[in-house]
């Protein structure tokens, strides 16, 4: 009895303690929660942890990364925008948050969030895929690629991250710009799709340069282009799409968001914030480590390069339509 | 490699794991593994995720050095509840709980757990030298392996189950088909359509293994147990603490047959530490001489599983060191890991960083001894855990079941699955139904179902996919021929019952003890 007594105090308090105070001075003067919808070591969390903690040292308040996963960052994204807007709720989120909404619409879905219930603070990095095919398949260029694509239509396979993810969205704007059609192989995540492609189950990939920039080193894989529209600093001799001639740009980009609301003081606190992050040595040392390119934006601007992107995404994911079981041959 | 070499590798690798610092860290990695696996539910994976920042301040090797010591760790620490309270401390003790606890129940308890750490440093250690012998073209090998092929090995698995289990067929398959079931729910892997989630986002991901775990063994128990009489508390004596010689006896080809199961199945990327601990349960019932005594404390059914959940862990290392690819999601945390680092985990990763790469090879070494070590001692300390009484003992554990599910992933719904999964486990005991199954059909379905349809997607729709494929063929042909000599048995009885030759009282026990 008593020990169950004692749980149940101590719950009260924690409780109380986590919800009860309000923030009525000065922003802040509490911990600071920054949600990854993803589970740790991937990029949002890799990113949301040097973020936190130069933030931390910035605002003399706690600043904790929480993963809150499920749902394709569904769980975490809904979680944050249905969040008290008070700026001690941020979101740390990847180029997905503009898929999810569009995807439920598609499919008749009551939509876990809506972007709209979300302001952006700025964008953090973002890194253009690369186009990589296994090494023993015999195109050495775009060109050979789209060449062979358009001889043998729907033969050719490449495996993604899963269905309307990032990966999958590269490859969809990849197919639509050049008008072919290839044979799309899903996995559950970028790692299995990455092993895929090394084991020879499939031919082409699109990926953050990170992941496949030592295969391409080892010789298992050869990078055809990249999304951006420079040139990846790492891999110099790799053309862009947009140099072969086809107007299409792919990041997957990171950017911290608040639930909208948040109050305007509070947000020109954070921008203000993030602005000294992405200048603070530390930081700029540990994502050269996990090798993701800082590329920021303060709000306005990043709010421009978010409705682009998401509206280029929207086309996408309305190009590609419902996914239906395909009959065999 | 040559042999000289390789000894010579290892001799750096020593130097690098035996320095002071690092022996700390493995020390370290797997006294908070043990911890994290003994609090029910929250296994590997959790604990990894959620030390993963503080390793950040670390350098590279003391990093991972210290993961994989959580990583193995862990892998032990779920056996001890599993053994002493029926509750999984982890998925993959879930096969521990059946023959572990009913140990317990007979005063056996210290002997289980003394055979689940000498087993699992046994599979640990020897698991390691395959891994530093051949993982280059162990992980080659592994990369073979296709959705056709993984598709083939899990109904090969599913198959070897079906062959090798005891009780009642019929009731052990409406229960496989129930875990199937449940595995469906969640988003269609193939084109994003949301599948009975009734409105629940977080069913977007399915029905975790975890909560459904703990609530089917540990809340059933702990509902049986209050509509009982108070069972009489056993007290264990210290000399009971330690295996019988004929315990070790029983014991010792278990062990070694769980850890070459462990090591392949851990190898072959996107499987699981989970199946490796069922296969090996299933093989030890099949193989025994007397395989009624599986579910009513056989020690074999704790020596094998926890053997090869914990080769499983060096197996799953194979793809991550020699190529960079994450064979699940535990190794994919400790590739993470390594990229904070500075470095990148690829195919060179062996070359480029010799220190990293033996110095952690090394460090299981070490690691195996640190947690034989830390746990031997400590069985005498959980054991005393039974002298608590129950009516203190129990709601404490239960309250640990819903903080362990509930730190997972931080998910409400989780401890909603976890207690009907409760409710439902009561029922089902109630009415002689093994739960076992119910967990591996939910482990399987998601990746059958992912592989299969993926074959398809290669095949465009060709079921050829699957036998034009040599590694594929075999394995199904192999689960044909076992599915023909499981079914032959009951044709044959069934039709000697038919002709009045036997009595039809003692047909499930022959169906289930002779092959």
């Amino acid at each position: 009895m008593m020990t169950a007594r004692f749980f149940i105090a101590a719950l009260a308090i924690l409780f109380t303690l986590s919800h009860g105070t309000e923030a009525q001075e000065k922003y802040p003067n509490r911990n600071i929660t920054v949600v990854a919808p993803f589970p740790p070591g991937g990029v949002a969390d890799l990113t949301a942890r040097p973020v936190a903690s130069v933030m931390e040292k910035i605002l003399k308040n706690p600043v904790v990364v929480v993963n809150k996963t499920g749902a394709a960052g569904a769980v975490g994204m809904s979680y944050v925008a249905n969040s008290k807007p008070d700026g001690y709720t941020l979101l740390l989120a990847l180029s997905s948050i503009s898929i999810i909404p569009e995807a439920d619409k598609l499919f008749d879905r009551k939509p876990a969030y809506n972007m709209d219930q979300l302001v952006p603070i700025a964008l953090i990095s973002a890194d253009p895929t690369i186009f990589v095919v296994h090494a023993d398949r015999p195109w050495k260029s775009v060109k050979e690629f789209v060449a062979d694509a358009k001889k043998r239509p729907g033969e050719i396979s490449f495996s993604s991250s899963g269905v309307y993810g990032t990966l999958h969205m590269a490859m969809e704007m990849l197919m639509h710009s050049a008008d072919i059609k290839l044979k799309h192989v899903p996995y559950g995540g970028a790692g299995p799709a990455l092993t895929s492609i090394l084991g020879g189950h499939v031919d082409t990939l699109a990926s953050g340069p990170a992941v496949v920039i030592p295969q391409i080193k080892a010789g298992k894989l050869r990078p055809l282009a990249g999304w951006g529209t420079k040139r990846v600093a790492s891999l110099p001799e790799v053309p862009t799409f947009k140099e072969l001639g086809y107007d299409i740009e792919f990041y997957i980009w990171a950017g911290l968001f608040a639930p909208k609301g948040t109050p305007e003081p509070v947000l020109k606190t954070l921008r203000s914030t993030v602005g000294q992050v992405v200048k603070d040595p530390e930081f700029i040392a540990t994502m050269d480590k996990i090798q993701t390119p800082i590329s920021y934006l303060d709000a306005p601007e990043f709010q421009k390069f978010w409705d682009k992107d998401a509206k280029m995404l929207a086309d996408a994911i309305k190009r590609i339509g419902r996914l239906e079981i395909q009959e065999a041959k | 490699m040559t042999m000289t070499e390789t000894l010579q590798n290892l001799y750096l690798g020593f130097t690098v794991a035996l320095a002071p610092g690092m022996l700390l860290y493995a020390f370290i990695g797997c006294l908070i593994g043990t911890l994290v696996g003994v609090l029910p539910g929250v296994g590997p994976l959790a604990g990894i995720s959620l030390l993963l920042p503080a390793s950040f301040g670390l350098d590279a090797t003391s990093a991972i050095v210290l993961l994989a010591g959580i990583y193995y760790g862990a892998m032990y620490g779920g056996s001890t509840t599993s053994i002493l309270m029926r509750i999984p401390g982890e998925a993959a003790s879930v096969m521990t709980c059946i023959d572990g606890y009913a140990m317990t129940r007979k005063g056996r308890g210290g002997a289980a757990l003394a055979i689940a750490a000498v087993g699992s440093y046994a599979a640990g250690t020897v698991s390691v030298i395959g891994l530093m012998l051949m993982a280059p073209p162990l992980a080659r090998f592994a990369l073979r392996f296709g959705p056709p092929e993984y598709f083939a090995l899990l109904l090969l698995g599913l198959l070897v189950l079906a062959y090798m289990s005891g009780g009642s067929l019929p009731k052990s398959l409406a229960m496989a088909l129930l875990g199937l079931l449940l595995g469906m729910i969640g988003i269609d892997p193939m084109t994003g359509y949301f599948r009975f989630h009734y409105g629940l986002v977080e069913l977007g991901d399915g029905i975790g293994v975890v909560p459904v775990a703990v609530g089917l063994f540990g809340l059933s128990e702990i509902l049986l147990t209050a509509g009982q009489a108070a069972p009489e508390v056993i007290k264990p004596r210290l000399r009971e603490l330690l295996p019988s010689r004929r315990e070790w006896k029983d014991s010792a080809w278990p062990i070694a047959r769980g850890t070459l199961l462990g090591f392949l199945i851990g190898i072959i990327p996107g499987s699981a530490h989970i199946i490796s601990s069922f296969v090996s349960y299933a093989v030890e019932r099949r193989l025994s001489k007397h395989p009624e005594r599986f579910g009513q404390g056989a020690v074999e059914g704790v020596a094998g599983p926890e053997s090869a959940n914990n080769s499983a862990t060096s197996g799953a290392f194979v793809p991550m060191l020699a190529l960079g690819v994450p064979s699940g999601p535990i190794p994919a945390v400790m590739l993470a890991a390594m990229m904070v680092h500075g470095i990148s985990p690829g195919p060179l990763l062996i070359q480029q960083q010799p220190e990293l790469f033996w110095g952690f090879i090394a460090s299981m070494y070490v690691g195996n001894i640190v947690l034989l070590i830390l746990n031997l001692p400590l069985v005498g300390l959980f054991v005393n855990i039974l002298r608590i009484p129950y009516p203190i003992l129990y709601p404490s554990i239960l309250v640990f079941c819903l903080l362990g599910v509930y730190a997972v992933n931080g998910s409400v719904i989780d401890i909603w699955i976890m207690t009907m999964m409760g409710a439902l486990g009561y029922l089902l005991r109630k009415f002689d139904f093994e739960t076992a199954p119910i967990v591996l059909g939910l482990v399987l379905a998601p990746m059958l179902e992912m592989s299969f349809r993926q074959s398809l997607s290669m095949s465009s729709g060709s079921y050829a996919v699957f036998v034009n494929r040599p590694i594929a063929l075999v394995m199904l042909a192999f689960g044909v021929l076992l599915l023909v000599l499981s079914l032959r048995p009951l044709v044959a009885e069934n039709w000697r019952k038919a002709l009045g030759l036997q009595g039809g009282a003692n047909l499930e026990e022959k169906n289930s003890s002779s092959p």
